[in-house]
């Protein structure tokens, strides 16, 4: 079967298209596979199945696809967005504007209406009480979309309702029907009335279409050849199974949005990753009692020898300051996933930002620094989630995943994911006696090898025992005031840290010979990069693109902005948090030329408002 | 080089002399309570047997938190942070469960700031020993009452406690817990053989023990104190300065029996011990004893509440045999044809 792909180098040749349709033009050009569509629906109602059968068989067809879901903080009832966007280049951001919009909601039914510009497609349920479409200006298509749900069964109109409107975009857009079905039955794995239902339902959209709507609109699809196979799958999914292939012991979680899905997916593949002949695990899990506890969870796991982790997000990040400064100072490796969300406070729980940038790389009072590796894909969500450990344990230091909602909760099309190239790296563990011995002293701070990493011993082992403390301490572990004590503790662990930085995944570039205009950004943002990319160089300008993955800065970043002549750090929040860190940590001579363009509104990161602020911060600069 | 004859070292079961139970020296202020407790924790180890270093020393913050440093030296531990002790433990405990986890906590750390983990841990039936030291105050903060303090007391500089007190012996019983026991500092061979039991215990073991503050549980119009020795109360107002006292007298109440015991203050603690009818498999008739003894002002000792059945924590995560820390790193990482199998499924 085809699968989608995503952007590759060659797209970059083509320019973006203007893909807004001509009005009065009764022999319209077709639009192909370069749209996007708005699902407005309320939440509780299965309109998130129907969509992800109408993304999962378009993404079948071969067509580039991507599904964004704006979902409240709510269980039912109120307005849900999921926006599809068809881009044979490849563009993952949500588009600029609708083109095809589904009115189901009666609850946003206005704003929507009045949002939608001329010339946009509405598709909307006519059996929806004191609600109707009365615009001149666009391309209206009623269908009685409860009338047609009833008939199939009344007790369930309202979660057919949603799936009619998919059959009605799979007559309009030409939509292939052996994709759909297979699309339904990857949906409803397996139950059969489920899937005979659904297919029913599809029909029924289909046949309304063909026998009451005259199509007056440009859009359509067609199915594409891709060069390799590839699957959808979410950030949240991948970054699980990387932990797992990272033999992950413990799972210590708080449910949170949006990372639970993430300690979900670890807890479903224990029983085919991790379990044995008998059913007994290899990896525990525990539900604490909040945030602090799961913190707590994970550092007595490391403490005691074994890999834990936590999944979370920034209320959860906040909540575990305390247990994160422990584990940096008493030096006990642990891992922390956070798939950020929008703050500060409770903020706005179910949208995206990379909010946590400077509170993961600085979290805890006093002064501290922290490994974070930040994917931008989810091939790397899977790699990243095993590498963690084996820089914690490395390290013998907290280490961070930095994924957000956007990549962690919306799916992604990957190629398959690259099994682990290295054995687990446990780090400077002394378990025999005999190595033991070979010290001429040992001491758990003792810096034996000049790279700030000390050795340890385990609880249980008889060998070298202290008690741990996030007390002052000397080399040997003992409690110490001493003003060369802290102040050389400090200095090791500075030292440490500072080690990682080119151990650490290198940043991703993609550069152009002229050196004008750099972009360093980060995480999710990688899906949106390319189209921005393609905005500003069809001004003229040359722009170069350099993916930071982890933190502490890679001395590749420096070099990079050394090359350009003016760089933009792009960043998803209002702070400029990224932009922070390089200020204080770049060499003066460069600090200069480095200007931040931060912005976020809650939503996925849409290209043409970042590149329109670019362009002013250029402006502005260049003056 | 003496004529003398060495002197016999009483050995324990594993041929261990009792240094190999001990730890640092303490720095608590003289006297304290605390300190018993800990010589208690030593003797209860060495004399049950058990490898000083297959035992994890677990605490929070306070001055209870700080005495695994004098107890206990070839066993690994984790002064971890206020209140936090549960947690840390439950993960070291999944990483490796072969190993004696003693908590040593105090009534701030357990009955306030950490009072959620405790009650997390009850519920998970965590397998360890879990003994507050308490004494009704914040120690290493210089006084200031904690949420055990009891009604009435009062302070030096006059404010009077009306908050009412939690009674974690109570609060245990509710929950569950699957031994729950009270004690005194002062009552070394009650104590002691407490600590062995809830060594052998598999399950939650709670001990709160009223172990006096000498520096700060001075107050002398509390429901506990009859008097009050004028000397002390002029060494105690100077706050720089922490008066010696000897520990509290060594006391043995035989079950069903009280004893009045003077502490450092010359304040009077009345202790009984349950007596041997009681039925410590009767969550009722343990609330009763305590509902009691708060009643007469006394504060009833013993093994109040005590259930073998409830499975621990170990049963409920569906491991395998060998603590996980033993796993072989082949084993915890899932094999390539796995993942291979996984990729190829995603893509059918």
């Amino acid at each position: 079967m085809l699968k989608g792909c995503v952007l590759t180098r060659r797209n970059q040749e083509e320019r973006v298209s203007d893909s807004i349709p001509r009005r009065g033009t009764t022999t319209m050009d077709k639009i192909i596979n370069d749209f996007t569509i708005n699902i407005a629906t309320a939440n509780g109602t299965g309109s998130q199945s129907a969509n992800l059968i109408l993304l999962q068989s378009l993404f079948d067809m071969g067509v580039p696809v991507s599904g964004k879901n704006l979902f409240p903080s709510n269980i039912s009832g109120l307005p849900t967005w999921y926006i599809v966007r068809l881009s044979d280049l490849g563009y993952q951001a949500p588009g600029d504007r609708t083109h095809i919009q589904i009115l189901v909601n009666p609850a946003t039914w206005d704003e929507d209406l009045a949002a939608a510009e001329p010339g946009t497609v509405i598709i909307w349920n006519s059996d929806t009480k004191k609600k109707t479409v009365e615009r001149e200006d666009i391309i209206s298509y009623p269908v009685p979309m409860s009338s047609l749900a009833r008939k199939i069964n009344p007790k369930i109109a309202k979660l057919v309702t949603n799936i009619v409107y998919v059959g009605v975009l799979a007559e309009l857009l030409n939509i292939d029907q052996t994709c759909l079905e297979s699309a339904v039955a990857r949906q409803f794995k397996g139950k059969e009335s489920a899937i005979e239902l659904n297919i029913t339902a599809l029909g029924l959209g289909r046949d309304y279409c063909k026998e009451n709507l005259t199509k007056t609109d440009p859009y359509t699809t067609e199915s594409r050849e891709v060069d390799r196979p590839q699957f959808f799958i979410e950030g949240n999914e991948a970054a699980a199974l990387g932990a797992h292939y990272g033999g992950v012991q413990l799972l210590a979680w708080y449910p949170i949005t949006p990372s639970s899905s993430m300690a979900e997916n670890i807890i479903a593949y224990i029983p085919r990753l991790r379990s044995n002949d008998e059913g007994e695990a290899t990896c525990a899990v525990i539900q604490a009692e909040d945030e602090l506890a799961a913190a707590g969870m994970v550092l007595g796991a490391g403490w005691a020898g074994g890999r834990g982790m936590t999944a979370t997000s920034g209320p959860g990040i906040s909540l575990m300051q305390e247990f994160i400064g422990l584990a940096y100072f008493a030096e006990v490796p642990s891992v922390f996933w956070d798939v950020t969300r929008v703050g500060p406070s409770t903020g706005l729980p179910t949208r995206t930002q990379q909010s946590d940038i400077a509170m993961l790389y600085e979290g805890s009072h006093g002064d501290t620094q922290h490994i974070v590796l930040i994917p931008g894909t989810v091939e790397e969500c899977f790699e990243y989630g095993w590498r963690a450990f084996d820089y914690s344990e490395r390290f013998q230091t907290p280490v961070f995943g930095m994924s957000d909602l956007d990549l962690g909760m919306n799916r992604w099309a990957c190629e398959g994911f690259t099994y682990p190239d290295i054995p687990m790296d446990r780090g400077k563990v002394v378990r025999e006696r005999e190595a033991f011995e070979a010290f001429e002293t040992f001491g758990r701070y003792l810096d034996v090898d000049g790279d700030g990493i000390p050795y340890r011993t385990l609880p249980g082992s008889g060998m070298a025992p202290i008690l741990y403390r996030g007390t002052g301490h000397n080399p040997m572990g003992v409690y110490s005031e001493k003003p060369e004590d802290y102040f050389n503790l400090m200095a090791r662990l500075k030292m440490k840290i500072d080690g990682a930085r080119d151990e650490l995944p290198a940043p991703l570039l993609r550069e152009e010979e002229e050196c004008e205009v750099g972009i360093v950004f980060l995480g999710s943002m990688e899906n949106s990069i390319q189209e921005i990319d393609d905005i500003l160089e069809q001004t003229g300008m040359k722009v170069s693109q350099c993916r930071i993955r982890a933190l502490p800065l890679h001395s590749e970043v420096e070099n990079f902005i050394r090359r350009h002549e003016t760089v933009i750090v792009l960043e998803i929040n209002r702070d400029g948090q990224l932009y922070g860190i390089l200020r204080r940590e770049l060499p003066n001579d460069l600090v200069t030329k480095v200007h931040s363009v931060a912005y976020s509104d809650g939503m996925p990161p849409r290209a043409r408002i970042y590149a329109e602020l670019i362009q002013e911060k250029l402006k502005e600069v260049s003056q | 080089m003496s004529d003398k004859p060495a002197r016999a070292v009483k050995l324990n079961v594993l041929n261990e002399p009792k240094d190999s139970y001990t730890g640092g020296p303490s720095s608590l202020c003289p006297g304290c309570g605390h300190d018993q407790i800990s010589s208690v924790i030593i003797t209860a180890a060495w004399e049950n047997g058990i490898q000083p270093h297959r035992i994890a020393k677990m605490s929070g913050i306070g001055c209870s938190s700080k005495t695994p440093a004098y107890y206990l030296g070839q066993s690994h531990g984790f002064n971890t942070v206020h209140g936090r002790m549960p947690s840390v433990t439950t993960g070291a405990y999944a990483i490796n469960k072969d190993l004696l986890y003693l908590g040593v906590s105090g009534d701030g750390d357990s009955a306030s700031i950490g009072i959620g983990q405790l009650i997390h841990a009850i519920r998970r039936n965590m397998d360890m020993v879990y003994i507050v030291e308490n004494n009704g105050v914040y120690g290493l903060t210089k006084g200031q009452y904690s949420a055990t303090a009891d009604v009435g007391s009062k302070k030096k500089k006059g404010t009077v406690n009306e908050t009412q007190p939690i009674d974690l012996c109570a609060l245990a019983i509710n929950l569950g817990c699957t031994f729950v026991a009270r004690s005194f500092s002062g009552s070394k061979k009650q104590l002691g053989s407490l600590i062995k039991a809830a060594m052998s215990h598999k399950g939650f073991a709670l001990i709160d023990v009223i172990s006096p503050c000498v520096t700060f549980n001075n107050n002398d119009e509390s429901m506990r104190s009859y008097g009050y020795v004028k000397e002390n109360e002029i060494t105690l107002h100077m706050a720089d300065y922490i008066p010696h006292f000897n520990p509290v007298e060594e006391v043995d109440v035989p079950e069903g029996h009280f004893r009045d015991i003077t502490l450092h203050d010359g304040s009077t603690i009345r202790l009984e011990t349950i007596s041997e009818q009681h039925d410590p498999s009767n969550p009722m008739a343990a609330l009763s004893a305590l509902h009691d003894a708060e009643v007469n002002a006394k504060h009833v000792t013993g093994l109040l509440y005590f259930d073998a059945t409830k499975p621990s924590l170990a049963e409920d995560l569906g491991l395998v045999d060998v603590p996980l820390l033993d796993v072989p790193d082949e084993t915890l990482r899932p094999s390539q044809a796995s993942l291979d199998a996984l990729n190829a499924e995603f893509l059918a």
